[in-house]
């Protein structure tokens, strides 16, 4: 017997089509694999992992898998898949959706650096109302590196290094380096949404 | 006429050239850009990525306060911003329970009645209206222009009232037009240039930009026209990058199409720093006598 066979536990799908379609606010169960979305998927060649794909695993109640895949982490959310879909399945809310169930499982991020982007940007956003990019690349270089370090990758973070002083450097020569901090007034407004987002959560 | 006006992040720092132009092309349009009071980060895509609520939340604020100028147009530039808050106001249009608890946190209230604007849709009432060919009389020919959209001016991850056409949008060629500007028909002007991916994916987006650069030079085009600002970043920062790796030739001038509104009005190109672009923007306008 192959070990690709597949096993389709009915109770285990149940549940996980339900939290997906409930949380992403899409109807899974419409797709008829018609695979529109998976021909104008920008990134689904090099993930190996198509919207179409990516519905199927979760309606056959894979978790492991639907929490687990390079598109949920590399969807550049170009939304094409879902503009195409016939049933208007939005596959990109899906893999949004995917992402943050894979943070709330504490799984590692198969791209770790694209999961740190976006708390970065969240974190920079966050503290003066407005992203700083000085602020924002500042709070993800440092991510990145620390991350990097732990897996010995001391390479990667003289690359990363010297890739970004490169554009840092032409940015600033060309008068698009921006050192200025962009501050809302009212910021306590602001967090106080940050903090209604964590009460949602349950944080 | 006054619109309500919201530059976004990135046009208060590295597309501040962007903001500038706005306002010069815009004020010659007769229309005052009001920018709202004290906004925040729209939240783009890292918000619906990491947080359901701060996704719909953070462009809510700007709504609320946006409804409070009383004004009845808001215009965004940024794609990413205007797509967020689009999105958020016909969330909360359709989730009263939503729309009460983030109202709750807020000084002034979303009302849901002001319309968000793309700048295309405003540039195109100004053509059809013929106010932009009384202001923009010169005729700047000899350019070639990739009109490249990118991804969030035509697609959203809900179903909102769409502005131009979803697979072949023509706003920008319409306005290209009526500058003189010749524009070349091709297949990527709705591709995806991997945004954020530049900074946190590179191989990934340096291949999706890649794809591009191809269609644009194999078609003939000498420049490209964004209104996007994370677009013609990319395009402007990593074409020569890009370019290296995958063996395409061509660097073209990605200009911001209130550049060549600007341009055909007359106005100083230092003023509205088309020379601080990082693939040289200057040198084909020189070529071709239009500076």
């Amino acid at each position: 017997m192959s070990t690709n066979t597949l096993k389709y536990d009915t109770s285990k799908a149940k549940s996980l089509l339900r939290e997906v379609s409930e949380r992403s606010g899409q109807n899974l169960s419409a797709c008829y694999q018609c695979r529109r979305c998976a021909a104008g998927c920008p990134v689904g060649e090099e993930t190996g992992v198509t919207p179409d794909r990516l519905v199927r695993t979760v309606l056959l109640g894979d978790r492991d898998e639907a929490l687990n895949n390079l598109l949920v982490w590399q969807c550049v959310a170009c939304y094409t898949c879902g503009t195409r879909c016939p049933n208007n399945i939005q596959t990109a809310r899906i893999t949004e959706t995917l992402k943050q169930m894979s943070k709330e499982a504490h799984l590692d991020p198969l791209k770790p650096r694209i999961a740190d982007f976006h708390s970065s940007f969240m974190k920079a956003a966050g503290h003066y109302g407005r992203f700083n990019e000085i602020e924002g690349m500042g709070i993800y270089e440092t991510k990145t590196a620390i991350n990097e370090l732990k897996k010995g990758g001391l390479k990667a973070v003289f690359d990363e290094m010297k890739a970004q002083a490169k554009l840092g450097m032409t940015m600033t020569k060309k008068k698009r380096m921006h050192f200025k901090i962009d501050k809302v007034k009212n910021v306590a407004e602001v967090k106080a949404l940050y903090r209604r987002a964590k009460q949602g959560k349950g944080e | 006429m006054e619109l309500a006006y919201y530059p976004g992040c990135s046009l208060h720092a590295s597309s501040q050239l962007y903001d500038v132009q706005c306002k010069m092309v815009f004020s010659n349009l007769g229309i005052e850009l009001k920018e709202i009071d004290d906004w925040n980060c729209c939240g783009a895509t890292a918000a619906a990525k990491t947080d359901d609520f701060l996704a719909i939340a953070l462009p809510a604020r700007n709504l609320g306060i946006a409804d409070a100028t009383g004004l009845s147009e808001i215009m965004i530039p940024c794609s990413s911003c205007y797509s967020r808050t689009l999105v958020s106001q016909q969330r909360l249009s359709c989730d009263p329970e939503l729309k009460n608890a983030i109202n709750a946190e807020l000084g002034q209230k979303v009302e849901g009645k002001i319309k968000v604007s793309n700048i295309l849709e405003v540039l195109k009432t100004k053509v059809t209206s013929g106010e932009l060919a009384a202001k923009a009389g010169r005729k700047l020919e000899g350019l070639k222009a990739a009109c490249y959209y990118g991804c969030l001016l035509t697609r959203f991850p809900c179903d909102v009232p769409v502005s131009d056409d979803v697979e072949n949008p023509q706003g920008m060629e319409i306005v290209c037009k009526s500058l003189g500007v010749e524009t070349i028909d091709w297949s990527y002007k709705t591709d995806c240039c991997g945004a954020s991916a530049s900074v946190n994916d590179a191989e990934e987006s340096q291949l999706l930009m890649s794809r591009i650069m191809k269609d644009a030079a194999a078609r003939g085009a000498n420049c490209y026209v964004a209104t996007c600002p994370l677009c013609q970043f990319n395009l402007d920062a990593y074409q020569d990058e890009v370019g290296k790796k995958y063996g395409i030739e061509q660097r073209l001038p990605v200009y911001f199409i209130t550049e060549l509104i600007g341009l055909s009005m007359g106005f100083d190109p230092i003023a509205m720093q088309v020379d601080r672009h990082l693939t040289d923007a200057m040198g084909l306008l020189k070529e071709l006598k239009l500076i």
